[in-house]
């Protein structure tokens, strides 16, 4: 009994440390906000976040972005538009799974002006 | 409302199949400790112990396996199809919910030796329940800080509540039962102890969680723990009411107290249903007020 209760002990230490869930993110371009062009799709997380799917929709239906940073867990996500976005209203939808397993999802919209 | 998740179908789904995997964990658990506290207890109401820890720790795999798939459903977007897809699986497998389904495999598996009669069998499934209590220590909201004390108390606290839940079929075949009575007294002694460790334990991973009285007025999370501590508060009283009343009742063979006594078990297992369900909300779609 003394080596289970070693080994729960041992597995619990090693085990990293992660906050429940990660915190409200920030994005670029900031959620309700006006811009002229959009040269990346940025996502901050407090905690690591493996964002498993993005959409960017536009006024003409979904527009192709393309991953920088993977689909590892990061603090910093970041997405580029693959062709310049005409002027319009723009909203992204975002699934993944935070750092203590939980499944988070998010949306934010921009408007991008000439 | 603050630090509440968006609600759609894969999150409802979520939450009931999360529910009844705790329903089905608790009872696993409950079937060993049930048995190693009451080794003279009948043979029928043994064996209905046995019977029910083993098929509880089978439908908790089965749950398992459903929630790793709703789960990867939810994170990819797709819907249904993301259920089944390879990728999105992974990530679940390499989430906390993969260690956790480890343990809790390991204890499931280790649950069905308690269908061998003797100390191997009781020993080897206690090892289950506690591998399958420990398993909640990897994942979800006791990954907060201090780390350490909020493991302690999660497994205290499902070990203290797979007793109770564990006990009530049991319970309620004992009571049906000629000279049943004798056990659902010591029931009432030893549960007296455990139900107060269920609370405090309970009470002190909430504080952690919460941490001023405005964290439980002003937040999805704290509303969501008033509801179950409504529930909990009936729930002691329906107990209260069996050990203090129906019980002695019983034991003076009074006139339909094994009835009466059937009855208010089976409002138990209703309450804990619904104490379930509360629970699974808590831990599925509110974040705790000292993360927000």
């Amino acid at each position: 009994m003394k080596q289970i209760i070693l080994a729960l002990v041992t597995t619990l230490a090693i085990a990293p440390a992660a906050l429940a869930h990660s915190k409200a993110e920030t994005t670029t371009p900031a959620n309700e906000s006006t811009v002229e062009k959009v040269e990346v799709i940025e996502l901050r997380f407090d905690d690591p976040m493996r964002v498993t799917a993005i959409t960017l929709t536009g006024p003409d239906g979904d527009v192709e972005i393309m991953r920088e940073t993977g689909l590892d867990p990061v603090t910093e996500f970041r997405a580029m538009p693959s062709a310049i976005m005409p002027a319009g209203v723009y909203s992204v939808d975002w699934r993944g799974l935070s750092a203590d397993g939980h499944p988070m999802q998010g949306t934010f919209g921009f408007t991008v002006a000439d | 409302m603050e630090g509440l998740a968006p609600i759609d179908g894969w999150a409802l789904a979520a939450i009931i199949a999360k529910a009844a995997g705790y329903a089905a964990a608790l009872v696993a658990m409950g079937g060993p400790l049930f048995l190693a506290a009451f080794r003279s207890a009948p043979d029928d109401v043994l064996r209905l112990a046995r019977k029910l820890a083993v098929i509880a720790a089978l439908i908790g795999l089965a749950v398992l396996a459903l929630r790793f798939g709703i789960r990867a459903a939810r994170i990819s977007g797709m819907g249904p199809s993301g259920a089944i897809d390879a990728m999105m699986l992974s990530f679940v497998w390499d989430s906390p919910l993969g260690t956790a389904a480890i343990w809790r495999g390991a204890g499931a598996l280790l649950i069905v030796a308690v269908l061998i009669e003797g100390t191997i069998g009781i020993v080897a499934s206690l090892l289950g329940a506690l591998l399958i209590a420990t398993s909640y220590a990897f994942v979800g909201h006791s990954l907060g800080d201090p780390r350490w004390i909020l493991a302690v108390l999660v497994v205290t606290h499902l070990l203290a509540a797979a007793f109770w839940v564990g006990a009530l079929a049991p319970l309620h075949r004992s009571a049906a039962n000629k000279d049943g009575a004798a056990l659902l007294h010591r029931f009432g002694i030893i549960a007296s102890g455990t139900v107060a460790v269920l609370v405090v334990v309970g009470v002190s991973f909430a504080w952690l969680m919460i941490g001023s009285f405005s964290g439980l007025f002003g937040t999805a999370y704290g509303w969501t723990l008033i509801v179950k501590i409504c529930v909990v508060t009936g729930l002691l009283g329906l107990a209260a009411k069996n050990k203090l009343q129906l019980v002695p009742a019983l034991a003076a063979n009074k006139d339909d107290a094994d009835g009466r006594l059937r009855r208010s078990i089976r409002m138990e297992v209703v309450a804990v249903a619904l104490i379930l369900l509360a629970t699974a909300t808590l831990t599925s779609i509110t974040t705790p007020p000292v993360n927000l």
